[in-house]
């Protein structure tokens, strides 16, 4: 923090925190209010005026997770996030490795191609992907999401990963390879380890993308392959909701994102800005 | 092959990390090697749609008619632009892209410039500030109802207490497409936020030191100073934004569903609806080329920028 000067600085500072706190509070009332509703009762949450200060009840949570659907698609939506996280870095890491490290023809472009199909909406994509998992047997099934997911995160992955793998001093690469480590060897050994809290936040944030993600989800999957996203929209009906159940519901579903996004935070703006701002 | 055309062209400028000779050949190899899952991988999952859709959109084919596809040339394309429900679209999406995309920008912008100098505590009010990006659109969605609804919505028991009347922000064919577009302004200015105040964060010294004068001169030093040096962030900032807010579908599947009378139709939630509501699937492939037509045209010149800075 910048040391005060100026009696006037000082005070401005004190006016720019007064002005940060009430926009934070603009982000964060919905937010708040999201969790807050899910442990009260129904009593509580609709008496007609906002109580912030209540007896909270862990009754919502105990009732939605104990009607089977969420808490499958929890699990489906966990599995589905972890292995297309895992087998994205697996894939952007053969094609993000050679690409910061060689000087080869058609680098760039290999890098600004794969660029490309982040601008493509997935809207353009679905239905001829639809129609071929169908052909092929796939619909409904979670290998099909996570395929989907694996092909939405490549490109952020490769773009991140990319950036990681530069950073890794050239040295270290020379140092294993006169150990008479082979190139495998001297990625697995020396250069992973290394980048591995890029790496790390790279897939964290392919793991966020994963489990937030709801188009594909939604085409592909059927009653029993439901993710988080999908089973949240069977809460959207025009009559009789219930409220404090589906803010507990909501705020299950956020939960896992908010830690994993707290476990990134170092390469969070790095990684959502595609490697453009470190 | 490709590997014994590039060792003959282009050893002067590689330095192979072992400097052994010998060595070369199974490395060039092996950096194939690596890339080609990956590359396999996305050439299939991304040229079989794009070309099938592309030939699907120049048949005619509906999957509820159970009639086979058949040719149909340019019918598609023709019917589109003569398509009220279409142009709709497009007015949506492009209303919705240009004022969300806009409004984030200043106000993200604002609020860079009220953290970049330090506050107590603003760590924590920044972490504070990313939460509403990390909700999934469809949990958003969820929260915007429950927020505007008439009763018992935060919003609505907000706007009574200091006397403003009951609102149905989403069932009102003026607001609702307004309704989403504060919704999106809500959930994604903290992005851009981010990113600016990382960018501003980063800036040289001598800047930053200028700018801690007050005085009058402060919005000329925005202007000259800090702009020129922060165009590269907001570059690649609203090009995300422009990316992700053209495909638009899952707040508007959770909060309004295209209505009411189709004022929140987006172009992505009109595909969906002429391919898997009405199962006409050649509508749909057709449709889906002008959305991407559009985002083209709209980003380009962005992404040429952004990839030839990289």
């Amino acid at each position: 923090m910048s040391v005060a000067k100026h009696r006037s600085i000082n005070w401005n500072v004190g006016v720019r925190a007064a002005v940060a706190v009430i926009c934070t509070f603009l982000f964060i009332a919905p937010v708040l209010w999201m969790v807050t509703t899910a442990f009260k009762t129904g009593n509580q949450a609709f008496s007609g005026e906002i109580q912030w200060f209540f007896t909270p009840t862990l009754e919502n949570f105990a009732e939605v997770l104990g009607g089977t659907r969420l808490t499958y698609a929890l699990i489906n939506s966990l599995q589905v996030s972890v292995i297309s996280s895992v087998v994205a870095i697996l894939l952007a890491s053969g094609i993000a490795y050679p690409l910061a490290r060689y000087e080869f023809r058609g680098r760039n472009q290999i890098a600004a191609t794969i660029l490309s199909l982040r601008i493509v909406p997935p809207i353009v994509t679905i239905i001829p992907l639809f129609l071929l998992m169908r052909t092929i047997g796939l619909n409904g099934s979670l290998l099909s999401i996570i395929i989907l997911h694996v092909f939405m995160n490549l490109p952020l992955a490769v773009w991140l990963l990319r950036g990681f793998y530069e950073d890794v001093p050239k040295e270290i690469e020379e140092a294993g390879a006169i150990d008479g480590l082979g190139n495998i060897g001297i990625f697995f050994r020396m250069v992973l380890p290394l980048a591995m809290p890029g790496v790390a936040s790279t897939a964290l944030l392919c793991f966020v993308f994963s489990w937030n993600e709801f188009l594909f989800a939604s085409v592909l999957s059927n009653a029993g392959s439901q993710t988080v996203t999908v089973a949240l929209t069977q809460y959207v009906t025009p009559v009789g909701t219930e409220w404090t159940l589906i803010m507990a519901a909501g705020t299950l579903v956020a939960v896992p994102v908010w830690l994993a996004a707290l476990a990134a935070q170092k390469y969070l703006v790095r990684g959502l800005s595609l490697g453009a701002v470190k | 092959m490709t590997t014994s055309i590039t060792e003959s062209r282009v050893p002067r400028k590689t330095t192979p990390p072992s400097g052994v000779p010998g060595r070369r050949q199974p490395k060039k190899l092996g950096r194939y090697l690596a890339m080609s899952p990956g590359l396999l991988f996305l050439a299939a999952i991304s040229l079989y749609p794009t070309l099938y859709s592309l030939v699907v959109s120049f048949m005619r084919w509906n999957l509820s008619s159970g009639e086979a596809a058949r040719f149909a040339g340019i019918d598609n394309y023709v019917d589109l632009l003569t398509d009220g429900l279409f142009w709709n679209s497009v007015r949506v999406t492009l209303v919705f892209v240009f004022f969300s995309v806009l409004i984030e920008l200043a106000l993200a912008f604002g609020l860079a410039l009220l953290f970049f100098r330090g506050l107590p505590g603003d760590k924590f009010l920044r972490a504070l500030i990313m939460m509403p990006m990390l909700c999934a659109p469809v949990v958003v969605g969820l929260l915007a109802r429950f927020s505007l609804e008439p009763t018992y919505g935060i919003v609505n028991q907000l706007m009574r207490s200091i006397g403003l009347p009951t609102t149905e922000f989403l069932g009102n064919v003026d607001l609702a497409l307004p309704t989403l577009i504060a919704i999106d302004v809500w959930q994604w200015t903290p992005f851009l936020f981010l990113i600016l105040l990382a960018a501003m964060q980063g800036l040289p010294e001598e800047v930053i030191e200028a700018s801690k004068i007050d005085g009058a001169s402060w919005p000329r030093i925005i202007w000259h100073q800090f702009l020129p040096l922060l165009r590269y962030p907001i570059l690649v900032g609203v090009l995300l934004r422009l990316i992700d807010s053209f495909r638009v579908y899952d707040i508007v599947y959770m909060t309004t569903r295209g209505g009411p009378v189709d004022a929140t139709s987006t172009m992505s939630w009109q595909i969906y609806n002429v391919g898997f509501r009405a199962f006409n699937i050649s509508y749909a492939a057709a449709f889906s080329w002008l959305l991407l037509l559009l985002v083209l045209l709209a980003v380009n010149s962005l992404i040429r920028r952004m990839v030839a800075r990289s």
